[in-house]
């Protein structure tokens, strides 16, 4: 059709394969992230903590900011795989895999959830302050309304709503990563229809429970608190770490070996579109969120952007608008630098870094209004990195074990994927 | 096909069958460097731009440029038009709210960049074109359908119709054709002249129709398109709300808060009174002086008892320096919310009160003069006057509401002005205004003794002679001249009442600006100007004496307003008709009956007049100038 022609390399064709280099990462990451991760804690514990809750809720919420960090990228991944299917998209074939990859990490991180719905049920409040039963008199919230209040956001509710939307996701996810890989064997283009015919379905339930898991696992750190778009807010930045997470996987692996004459300059072309798109859409949220919150001035929404806009967590929200915005929407502006690589590449590195600190500022205000001191800081970075290391070191080691391919071989689009060009 | 020979070739296409022959054609007539060339194909094929060796577009530098001219265009508006041009508080956000700007500054990037797109790209193609030269090869049609078309321009620099004939021949082009000029009328064919003629006649007729409902009558209610954007709910002052506990639709202002830009820390500032000295004098007031800043009224505990213990250690002078813009503030101030009572000159006749008098008000009760002795600043404190204006007096309200702290000063300031302008000396004018206006009361008195001068001769005339017809045309004559030279005209009936109102407008008027006055000046003469017309009918209507006169002539003229009935009536002195008998009559008693001196009664009158009304309705409007104009030119 093209130029180059490009030929369909044969399904065990050893570059489909994960490359050992990475392979061999697999143990080293998941071991150093779980250390990481218990001297984060350690030190959030012991160092910070004076024996109060104020140090154990710094500690949990850390925790939450690194789990909602790798969560939140493998539930963009997995919105990803869905939206490709439900549009019957051709381009994304070659990269759907790494996507499928970091998707099938949800049930795992289901089991990381498990330390914050134990916190849901101590009554100190360690993370949520509603399972604090004297929250309503020390915050002045009558009584009246607290007892509404109290009636969706209680330990047990709150922990049946959390494991349904686990189990669900995690279904969803498992069921696309099966068919997807069956599909690596027998090449069954009714495995594709399938899949297709219940992305739409699939779609509905994933934004339902991307809002209401928004709603309840961040929102309700300020449980007085409500904003209506806050579910689109997590999402938006969901969907562009995903992205994000997706150029620097496909990147990662061309650079060992694997997949090199199957994702072109149009792949990252696309997913460098695609960042452009959500870093302007995230801006587009957070913005409208906030204006509306702000022109109103009322006292029950804006408290939330009072403890991040004044003191010091103020010039973290003027730095998001910089870092978070400004610098990515001018770097992506240019399709010349879309059609690099290695640029897409390191702004893709970038936005996985500036989304941690969006998350950040979403979850560690509630826990202590200055960033609790270098003690601080060191504790929510370890937790992270060591999440992070979890996270990427059980992928690796999944992919390693079940010997899952990260492209799929078989798939009818692929042809047409291969030849995707954008102009 | 005979004809062709004369027809200019445009160029020359092949025919191909599958988009990769086309593909690989067209690298190789891009190799063999041929620029002005085009594919046709029937979908959209990838990379054909590259194979054709189309340079990429400059389209987004376009968008980018119409993109940021939005966003430029977006913030600059909003700054200008709500942080310079007309500051004004929305939602209790400053001037500058960059937040509140940036929805209208995105709206308007994301239009300037669609626009930019579309008509750029238009442009860039060099669309609308209604007809191609290929359009005329029939083999064309398929290029739509199942074939795929390489054309290269005559206008190509490379262009050589054998070599290019060859060269489509070479790369596989099935069907080789030579495309020539397109000959064919380009008249407009007669149907769609017609439709757009009907179409144009179409769009005129809601035009039509919009123009005649302009100036045609109808009984049936106007059709609100937008009702609710035709009658706001948003309320109006001094109306009810049900939102409130209170009632009251407009909100005073919340206790202890002062306007934005408004704060001074100063509390002397707020309230003219010398709070350190009252404190010293008497605790308790000073202390609820303050307190009733503070929170409201009605919480503020009453101090003790009515009577206060000590005089109130009001502020002796203005706080705030003098100068001409305080003074000019000021008057911009007194003339919006003080002079509808007072009037522009302080005299306690503004037109309220002058509409009072017309329809005979009993309730009212005319405002004190500002230039009662008793109100000199020697006696009458400038804080005492600050707190008036900000509290009100016996049936006058209080201001504070609605001048700000900061004009209520300039207010103040202003009135002493004025005061002073009805006491000032020659001298106290600057040196260079004297000579000026030592020249025009000369001119005044030579006028003034002129008339009284023919005013004489009349009535000796008229004694002696007895050709009184003749010696009444003469009488109006000179009387209309000097009118139309800016003289005082009106002055002129009123003669032996002359010698007290007419000075009261010459040093009115000129000393109204005792200040270093520059251009100021004229304006301030002539703004009092319309006063002292009014200022001296009032009084003499309450006095019967000169109403015998044909006095009442200047005293329409103040009315300005609607009554022009009033105005025709006395001026032409067509003798004692109805304008005398109406006037006297309501005067002896006006305190007595408010009822039957309503309004509708003095005009209806002269409006049956028929006489009044031919004649002399072109002479009031030559007189109601000259009423005005005296005052301003002495």
């Amino acid at each position: 059709m093209s130029e180059h022609t490009h030929k369909l390399k044969p399904a065990d064709d050893p570059s489909f394969q994960l490359p050992a280099s990475l392979a061999a990462l697999a143990v080293p990451l998941g071991i150093g992230g779980a250390a990481l991760l218990l001297v984060g804690i350690l030190l959030g514990l012991f160092v910070l903590s004076d024996g109060d809750v104020g140090g154990k809720r710094f500690t949990m919420s850390a925790y939450l900011t690194g789990f909602m960090y790798c969560f939140t990228i493998s539930l963009g991944c997995l919105f990803f795989v869905l939206i490709q299917h439900l549009c019957r998209a051709g381009w994304s074939v070659v990269v759907r895999r790494v996507a499928e990859m970091m998707m099938i990490a949800i049930p795992a991180l289901g089991l990381l959830f498990i330390p914050v719905l134990v916190t849901a049920w101590s009554d100190s409040g360690t993370l949520y302050p509603w399972s604090n039963p004297g929250y309503a008199d020390a915050h002045g919230v009558p009584a009246g309304v607290w007892a509404e209040k109290l009636r969706y956001l209680s330990s047990d509710w709150f922990t049946v709503r959390s494991v349904v939307y686990l189990v669900l996701l995690s279904a969803i996810a498992i069921y696309y990563f099966q068919l997807s890989r069956r599909q690596d064997e027998t090449g069954e283009i009714t495995l594709t229809e399938r899949m297709q015919a219940r992305s739409g379905p699939a779609v509905i339930a994933f934004s339902l429970i991307t809002s209401f898991a928004a709603f309840d696992w961040l929102m309700s750190l300020a449980p007085m608190w409500f904003s209506t778009m806050f579910g689109v807010y997590i999402f938006a930045g969901s969907v562009l770490t995903a992205h994000a997470a997706i150029a620097v996987g496909v990147y990662l692996l061309q650079s060992r070996g694997a997949i090199r004459d199957e994702v072109t300059v149009e792949h990252y072309h696309d997913l460098g579109k695609l960042l452009f798109g959500f870093v302007t859409f995230w801006t587009y949220i957070a913005f409208s969120q906030f204006v509306l919150i702000w022109y109103g001035n009322i006292p029950e929404e804006t408290h939330w952007y009072y403890t991040r806009l004044l003191g010091s967590w103020g010039p973290v929200s003027y730095l998001l608008i910089f870092f978070h915005w400004l610098f990515p929407f001018l770097g992506l502006l240019s399709r010349h630098i879309r059609r690099k690589p290695a640029l897409v590449f390191a702004w893709s590195v970038y936005l996985l870094l500036v989304h941690f600190v969006d998350l950040a500022w979403i979850v560690m205000p509630e826990a202590s209004t200055n960033f609790g001191g270098a003690v601080g800081v060191a504790t929510a970075l370890l937790v992270t990195l060591g999440m992070v290391g979890l996270y990427v070191g059980g992928i690796l080691w999944f992919m390693r074990a079940k010997q899952v391919r990260v492209l799929p071989v078989r798939d009818p689009r692929l042809p047409e994927s291969l030849a995707f060009e954008n102009i | 096909m005979t004809d062709t020979q004369e027809k200019k070739l445009h160029g020359v296409y092949a025919e191909f069958d599958a988009v990769d022959t086309l593909l690989a054609a067209c690298r190789r007539v891009r190799d063999a460097g041929y620029t002005r060339t085009d594919a046709y194909t029937p979908f959209p094929v990838h990379g054909i731009e590259k194979a054709l060796g189309i340079r990429p577009t400059a389209l987004p530098w376009i968008v980018l440029g119409c993109g940021l001219t939005g966003s430029a265009i977006g913030i600059c508006m909003q700054v200008w038009m709500n942080g310079i041009n007309y500051p004004y508080i929305i939602s209790g956000k400053p001037f500058y709210s960059i937040p509140a700007f940036i929805p209208v500054t995105f709206e308007l990037t994301i239009l300037l960049s669609a626009f930019g797109a579309f008509f750029g790209m238009l442009a860039l193609n060099r669309l609308p074109k209604f007809s191609n030269p290929v359009f005329t090869s029939p083999r064309f049609d398929r290029a739509t359908d199942d074939k795929f078309f390489l054309y290269i321009d005559a206008s190509d620099p490379r262009f050589d119709h054998n070599g290019v004939t060859r060269l489509l021949g070479d790369i596989g082009g099935t069907e080789i054709q030579d495309v020539y000029e397109d000959n064919s009328s380009t008249r407009v064919p007669t149907a769609i002249k017609v439709a757009f003629g009907v179409l144009a006649f179409l769009a005129i007729v809601p035009l039509l129709a919009v123009a005649r409902m302009r100036v045609t009558n109808s009984p049936n209610p106007r059709f609100h398109v937008f009702y609710d954007m035709d009658f706001s709910p948003a309320k109006g002052p001094q109306t009810t709300s049900t939102l409130f506990a209170d009632g009251r639709a407009m909100r005073p202002d919340v206790p202890g808060t002062v306007a934005v830009g408004q704060f001074d820390e100063d509390p002397n500032f707020y309230t003219g009174v010398d709070l350190d000295e009252l404190a010293r004098r008497d605790q308790t007031r000073a202390v609820h002086l303050v307190r009733t800043m503070q929170v409201p009224e009605a919480e503020a505990a009453p101090a003790s008892g009515d009577q206060p213990a000590a005089e109130t250690p009001w502020l002796a002078k203005n706080p705030r320096p003098v100068s001409l813009a305080l003074l000019e503030r000021g008057r911009m101030q007194f003339e919006i919310y003080c002079a509808t009572c007072h009037g522009n000159d302080g005299r306690g006749r503004g037109l309220v009160t002058a509409r009072a008098q017309q329809i005979l008000s009993s309730a009212w009760v005319q405002p004190s003069s500002l230039h009662q002795e008793t109100l000199y600043q020697d006696v009458y404190p400038d804080g005492k006057l600050f707190s008036v204006i900000s509290n009100g007096i016996r049936k006058m309200g209080g201001y504070g509401s609605q001048i700000s702290v900061r004009d209520r000063w300039a207010v103040v300031a202003y009135v002493r002005a004025l005061q002073l302008s009805q006491n000032a000396a020659l001298e106290d004018l600057p040196v260079n205004r004297r000579n000026d206006l030592s020249r025009r009361k000369a001119e005044v008195e030579q006028q003034l003794a002129e008339q009284a001068e023919a005013e004489r001769r009349r009535a000796e005339e008229a004694a002696g002679t007895t050709t009184a017809p003749a010696a009444e045309e003469a009488a109006p004559a000179p009387a209309e001249t000097p009118a139309e030279a800016a003289a005082p005209a009106p002055v002129t009936p009123e003669q032996p009442a002359a010698t007290e109102p007419a000075p009261a407008p010459a040093t009115e008027a000129a000393p109204a600006e005792p200040a270093p006055a520059a251009d100021a000046e004229m304006e301030a003469a002539a703004t009092p100007a319309a006063e002292p017309a009014p200022a001296t009918e009032p009084a003499p209507a309450t006095e019967p004496a000169p109403a015998t006169e044909p006095e009442p002539a200047t005293e329409p003229a103040p009315a300005a307003e609607p009554a022009p009935a009033p105005a025709s009536e006395p001026e032409p002195t067509p003798s004692p008709e109805p304008a005398p008998a109406t006037e006297p009559a309501p005067e002896p008693a006006p305190a007595t009956e408010p009822e039957p001196a309503a309004e509708p009664e003095p005009e209806p009158a002269p409006a049956t007049e028929p006489q009044p009304e031919t004649e002399p309705a072109s002479e009031p409007e030559a007189d109601a100038e000259p009423a005005e104009e005296p005052a301003a030119a002495s």
